[in-house]
This record gives C-alpha cells, sequence and structure tokens, in this order.
C-alpha cells in the first residue's frame, strides 16, 4: 500500500517535471561542488605536501648559527585535510592551515570566529554540504507542498479518503515518495564521494573516510526527513496548496537565512568572545607577570632580561622564560577556544529549533572540519613548538652558557638541526569525530521524532 | 446495509439534516430527491465519516462509521458529481492505482480494460491523460472504480449530472446490474425520471427532513413530479 501511494506520487514529480528541473539541478549543483572541491583539495594536499618537506629542509640545511637564531627561524607546520572536506570544508577556509611554529610565543589563530559565519558569508563557498543544506529543504518544500493540500484542492484527497485509506498510510506514502526524490540526489553524491575515497586513498584512512561518510549520509537523511515531515505537516493542516507554500518557504527563510545568523550572534552574546586587540593584551599580561614571577624565583630580579642577569646565564634565562610562558599561553588560548566551544555548543542546541545549525555543526564534525579538529590541531603544532624551544634552550644551556661573555659566538650545526622531529600529525580519527558529535545527532533524531509527531496530528481525521 | 438512525447534523445553528433514519437493503436502489441544500451531499458525507453526527447513528453493513472508520469505507463505493482523478496519469492508470488502493491488489491490463470498457469509455482513451478528459469519461473512470472495488454498497452523488443522455442510460444499466447483484445503492439525484426509472425506493427531502418515502413500482412518473412539487412548494 504504502509503495502504491509513494510510487503514483513519485509518477506525479516525474511527470510534471518537478522533479527533473528542480531536483536535477540541485543534483548539477552538488557534483560540481564536489568536483570542484575534490580538485582544489588534491591540490592543496600536494602543496601541503612539498611545503612541509621544503620547510624542514630548509630547517635542517641552516647553516651553523645559534640556535635561538634558528628558533626565530622556526618551521611552518600544514594541518593535514580532512579528506571529506570535499563535501563539507567547514570552517578551515576561515581559519587557515598554516601554522608558524616562532620561538617566544604560540602563533595567534586567525581570530574571526569563522565557525559562526552564516548566510550570506557562506554564499561564497559552494560546497555539497552547504547544497544540501539549504537547498535540500527547499526541494522537499517544491516537492511536497501539495501533497496534501493540493489534493484537497483537487478532490482527489476526499477520493482516496473515500476507498477506507488511513491518512497514516497516505502520509507515509507521501513521505516515502518525497524519501526517495531526495535520496536521489544525496546517494549519488554519496557514492561520487565513495567513489573518491576508494580511488585515491588506502589502508585504514580510507575506511575512516568511509566511515564518516556513511555517518554524513546518517546525518544528512535525519536532517532531510525532518524537512519532509514538517512540509506534509504543514500541507495537510493548510487549506491551500499556496497557502502551504508561502508558509513554507516563509519556514524556509527564517530557519535558513534569518535564524542561523541571529542565533550565531547570541551565542556571541551569551559567550562573548575577547576582540583581537583585547586577547593580545591580556595575552601580554599574563606572559608579563608569569615570566616576571619565574624571573624572580630563578634570579631574584623581576627585571626581564635585565643586567642582574649575565650573558653566562642567557640560555638558562631563555628556558625559564618560555617555560613559564606556555602556562600563561595554555591558560589564554584554552579560555578563548571553551568560548568558541561555547559559542559552538549554544548553536547546537538552538538545533532543536533550527535543525540546519544541528546539522551543519554535525556535518563539520563529522567531516573533521570543525573547530575540535582544528583545536586538536593546534594543540599539537603548539606541542611541537615547545619541543623546538626546549631542545634549543636545553642546547644554549649546554654548550653555550659555559662560553661565558662568548655566549653569542656558539654555533650548532647541521647535526643538531636534524636531531628536531619532523612535525608528523595525522587529523583525529572518526571515533574523535563521533564523540565531539553526538549531541548534534540526537537533536536531529529527536526533531525529526517530534516532526513525525507533528505530521501525524496534522492529518489526524478531523474531528467535528 | 446502509442505515442511519435519527441522524441530527447541525452545523454552528443551522441544522442541516433532522432525525433522519433511513434504510437501504442489499439489491436497492433508493434514491433520494430534493433542491440544493436539502442536506442530500451532507448525508453523504456522513456515511463515509467526512463529517460527525451530531446525534443519532450511521451504519454500514451494521458497523458504525465512527467506531470503524476505515471498514465501513471498505465496504463502499463512492461516486461523486466529479470524480476528481490525478490529471497527470491516464485513465487507466488512475484506475489502477485507485482500484489496488481499495483491493490491496494490482489488477492486470485486461482487467482494467475490460472494466474502463463495462463503464462505456472509450478504448483509445484509456492512455491518455485524465486532463484531457472531458466531465462524462472522468465520470467513467470513477464507475469503473467503483466497479472494480467489487462493493457491498454504492454511495452516489448526483452521479449522472453532466452525463449525455447515452451515458446516462448506460450508466442506469450498470446500477441495475448492481442492485441485481444484491448490491444496496443510495444515490441523490435532481431527475426525477432517473430516480423513477432506476430507483427502487424514493426519499423526498426538503431542508434536512425526510418528508416522505415510496416504493417507485407504486406511482407513475407524472405522479411522481406532481407529489414532488407539491413537497416543494409545502
Amino acid at each position: 500500500m504504502l509503495s502504491l501511494i509513494a510510487r503514483r506520487e513519485f509518477t506525479e514529480f516525474c511527470r510534471d517535471g518537478r522533479l527533473f528541473w528542480t531536483g536535477g539541478i540541485i543534483l548539477l549543483l552538488l557534483l560540481t561542488a564536489l568536483a570542484v572541491n575534490w580538485q582544489h583539495q588534491r591540490t592543496a594536499d600536494a602543496e601541503r605536501l612539498a611545503a612541509q618537506t621544503l620547510d624542514y629542509d630548509d630547517w635542517v640545511n641552516q647553516e651553523a648559527r645559534h640556535p635561538h637564531d634558528a628558533a626565530h627561524q622556526g618551521m611552518h607546520v600544514f594541518k593535514p585535510q580532512s579528506a571529506l572536506s570535499m563535501l563539507d570544508p567547514g570552517i578551515v577556509p576561515y581559519v587557515g592551515s598554516t601554522l608558524w611554529l616562532q620561538a617566544h610565543r604560540q602563533s595567534e589563530v586567525k581570530f574571526r570566529p569563522a565557525q559562526d559565519a552564516t548566510g550570506l558569508q557562506r554564499f561564497g563557498n559552494l560546497s555539497p554540504a552547504w547544497v544540501i543544506q539549504m537547498l535540500g529543504p527547499l526541494l522537499v518544500i517544491i516537492l511536497g507542498f501539495n501533497a496534501f493540500a493540493g489534493e484537497r484542492e483537487q478532490g482527489t484527497l476526499r477520493q482516496t479518503l473515500s476507498l477506507g485509506i488511513s491518512p497514516y498510510q497516505l502520509l507515509w506514502g507521501k513521505a516515502l515518495a518525497l524519501a526517495i526524490g531526495l535520496g536521489l540526489l544525496l546517494l549519488p553524491t554519496l557514492l561520487f564521494a565513495m567513489g573518491m575515497i576508494v580511488f585515491t586513498m588506502s589502508g585504514n584512512a580510507m575506511v575512516d573516510a568511509l566511515w564518516r561518510t556513511l555517518w554524513l549520509g546518517l546525518g544528512y537523511s535525519v536532517y532531510l526527513g525532518i524537512a519532509i515531515f514538517v512540509v506534509l505537516a504543514v500541507s495537510a493542516k493548510t487549506a491551500t496548496s499556496r497557502m502551504a507554500l508561502a508558509i513554507l518557504l516563509g519556514v524556509w527563510i527564517v530557519t535558513t537565512m534569518i535564524a542561523p545568523r541571529a542565533i550565531s550572534d547570541a551565542s556571541r552574546i551569551w559567550h562573548p568572545n575577547p576582540t583581537r586587540y583585547e586577547f593580545t593584551a591580556s595575552l601580554d599580561n599574563d606572559l608579563g607577570n608569569e615570566t616576571r614571577k619565574a624571573w624572580m624565583e630563578n634570579f631574584g630580579s623581576d627585571q626581564r632580561w635585565g643586567s642582574e642577569v649575565g650573558i653566562d646565564q642567557w640560555g638558562k634565562a631563555l628556558e625559564v622564560d618560555d617555560k613559564a610562558g606556555y602556562k600563561a599561553l595554555d591558560h589564554q588560548f584554552h579560555k578563548l577556544w571553551d568560548t568558541f566551544d561555547s559559542q559552538q555548543r549554544v548553536q547546537e542546541w538552538a538545533g532543536f529549533v533550527v535543525p540546519l545549525l544541528a546539522i551543519r555543526s554535525f556535518s563539520m564534525g563529522v567531516a573533521g572540519t570543525d573547530f575540535a579538529n582544528h583545536r586538536d590541531f593546534s594543540v599539537a603544532a603548539e606541542n611541537h613548538r615547545r619541543i623546538m624551544q626546549d631542545k634549543v634552550s636545553h642546547d644554549l644551556v649546554e654548550h653555550a652558557d659555559g662560553h661565558g661573555d662568548h655566549h653569542f659566538d656558539y654555533k650548532s650545526t647541521r647535526e643538531f638541526w636534524a636531531t628536531f622531529p619532523k612535525f608528523t600529525y595525522a587529523l583525529p580519527d572518526r571515533k574523535f569525530a563521533l564523540a565531539h558529535n553526538t549531541l548534534s545527532l540526537a537533536i536531529l533524531v529527536i526533531v525529526l521524532l517530534a516532526a513525525m509527531v507533528l505530521a501525524h496530528r496534522a492529518v489526524m481525521p478531523r474531528k467535528a | 446495509m446502509l442505515k442511519t438512525i435519527q441522524l441530527d447534523k447541525h452545523f454552528g445553528s443551522h441544522q442541516a439534516l433532522k432525525a433522519i433514519s433511513i434504510d437501504v437493503k442489499p439489491g436497492e436502489i433508493y434514491c433520494l430527491l430534493g433542491a440544493n441544500g436539502a442536506g442530500k451531499t451532507t448525508l453523504i458525507n456522513l456515511f463515509l465519516n467526512f463529517l460527525q453526527p451530531t446525534g443519532g447513528q450511521v451504519l454500514v453493513n451494521g458497523r458504525d462509521v465512527q467506531q470503524y472508520p476505515l471498514e465501513s469505507k471498505r465496504d463502499i463505493a463512492y461516486i461523486p458529481e466529479l470524480v476528481m482523478l490525478y490529471g497527470v496519469l491516464s485513465g487507466l492508470e488512475n484506475l489502477e492505482y485507485f482500484a489496488a488502493l481499495a483491493t490491496g491488489e494490482k489488477l492486470p491490463r485486461d482487467k482494467l480494460l475490460s472494466l474502463l470498457q463495462g463503464a462505456g469509455l472509450d478504448a483509445t482513451a484509456a492512455d491518455r491523460r485524465v486532463s484531457t478528459y472531458s466531465k462524462g469519461m472522468r465520470q467513467k473512470v470513477g464507475i469503473a472504480i467503483a466497479m472494480a472495488k467489487n462493493a457491498k454498497a454504492l454511495l452516489l452523488d448526483e452521479p449522472t449530472s453532466g452525463l449525455d443522455p447515452k451515458a446516462a442510460n448506460e450508466f442506469s444499466q450498470l446500477l441495475t446490474k448492481a442492485k441485481d447483484s444484491g448490491v444496496a445503492v443510495l444515490t441523490t439525484t435532481h431527475d426525477l425520471f432517473h430516480a423513477k426509472q432506476t430507483g427502487t425506493r424514493i426519499g423526498i427531502m426538503r431542508r434536512g427532513e425526510l418528508l416522505t418515502e415510496l416504493n417507485s413500482a407504486d406511482v407513475s412518473h407524472s405522479e411522481l413530479e406532481s407529489l414532488y412539487l407539491q413537497y416543494m412548494e409545502a
């Protein structure tokens, strides 16, 4: 019975051209976005590998020089791209993927909280995720707005119900037809992505990426399921299909354009992040306090690099100064990142009202392009920087401080540069992604169940 | 088979039906006569449970339609004044769909074609989209759907209005055939001639009241006409 209803409904989508034109254009957009992103990702990956190698070569091939000079040259580390960034680039385009590991100071992440970027900002960035998130529900509306209202106008609803068909069967049959229509978009995209993964990757990385793709498929199915049942509920409740279309387009504009922007702003009001200037000032202040305290403890003077500490202690001083700074850096950066996390959390919870926010968060998370992944990379990069700093300071203490006033004549050589490890970083695996995104998935599932209940109530035979 | 007991229906302060009790038995064709607004269509809607009674009971095959909304509908085939079909599907596809919904099984093409033919639809029209059909052609598809359902009772809401005389006559023959095979038929109509010709019993309604019931065999056409006018003018 369900398949019968679904098939008839589906035949109608096909014959009146709605599915072909609207769905076809969206599918074309999806596959184009996917292909372009994939191409972009491959180029970026190749560049990253080349750059990472060149940079390390530059480091190892330095002339003999004072190690602190070398530390000022530093290393650059490049964040590997998640394979699924071709489906959802997430915040990557906003936060960048290169960090300079330099002496004294953790490099600042770009300051715009880009995971909040919404609406128009995202317009410039065509990704399959964006297309499904924004245009998927629109397609559901175009296919489904007249599902009940139109049949009521035509009189076919009466004809059907007079046969003794339960309205719930009708609801599920129509939902199935819409699901098939949407599946025609989602499935080729996922299969295309999986094909590229199998084609270009291997081993655990491939398995990981395939799993993530399946999870994305699940998330988007739930998201579009919500759209399907909301559309059917509205169509069942409204008297005319024109009214249904007007209401649904209104809901679409509010929940995909206006509300995400507003909630993003609200999340910044509840959990304000400092401006770049404020952050720098506050970090400078903390660094000053911590280092002065450490200088006091170690050298009996809080004048950093003052004349009280002789050049024969320069390496030691550097070590003390750096290590004291780590605490301040950790405190400030984690406080900042926690603020971004809290903002993100607000948006996830808002997914109850605006499912777009929940799926966006889930999608980026599973694709490995969200803030949690960026943070993981930033921490790893900073740890690498500290390994470098500590090695340099240690070398100075061991070899240069003993030279007394001739401290700065000390030069390290290639053998020493080669003892520095390469920066090897792998993105967290899918377990990390799932652990960070159960909330958004749970919210989506709950909203889907609520939408189903709503639709059931909407088609319930009316009592006089 | 089709039965109402002291059926009342109010729309706000307006009383659409007043204490209607009718009983259409298997093998009967019951024709409801009455002007527009007499409550005939309201009565049909109550049988289909599209409306809920304010008072009294509606029974189909002995089952209360409110308690058994789906089961009772499965015993009925309903043909409205305007049969509503899916325009983008062909007549045959519409029949296939509705018949499958009604009976739960897919009928083969030749069976569907013979049903359409039985309802008087030209075989060449069967595969054309319904959006190109005339009213009469749609009506015939509706009849074919009702026939496919093989229901115990037929509910007809002015089914012949808009049919040409030949089609209307064929339709009357179909009704008689159904009656002979033991189907209970309740039809509303303006057509006194049709009522007298095919009906076994006739009820006359005015402003929600059933004024009289008579056996069509007991009256001549002219008697029926004068009786009807008499009731309408009273």
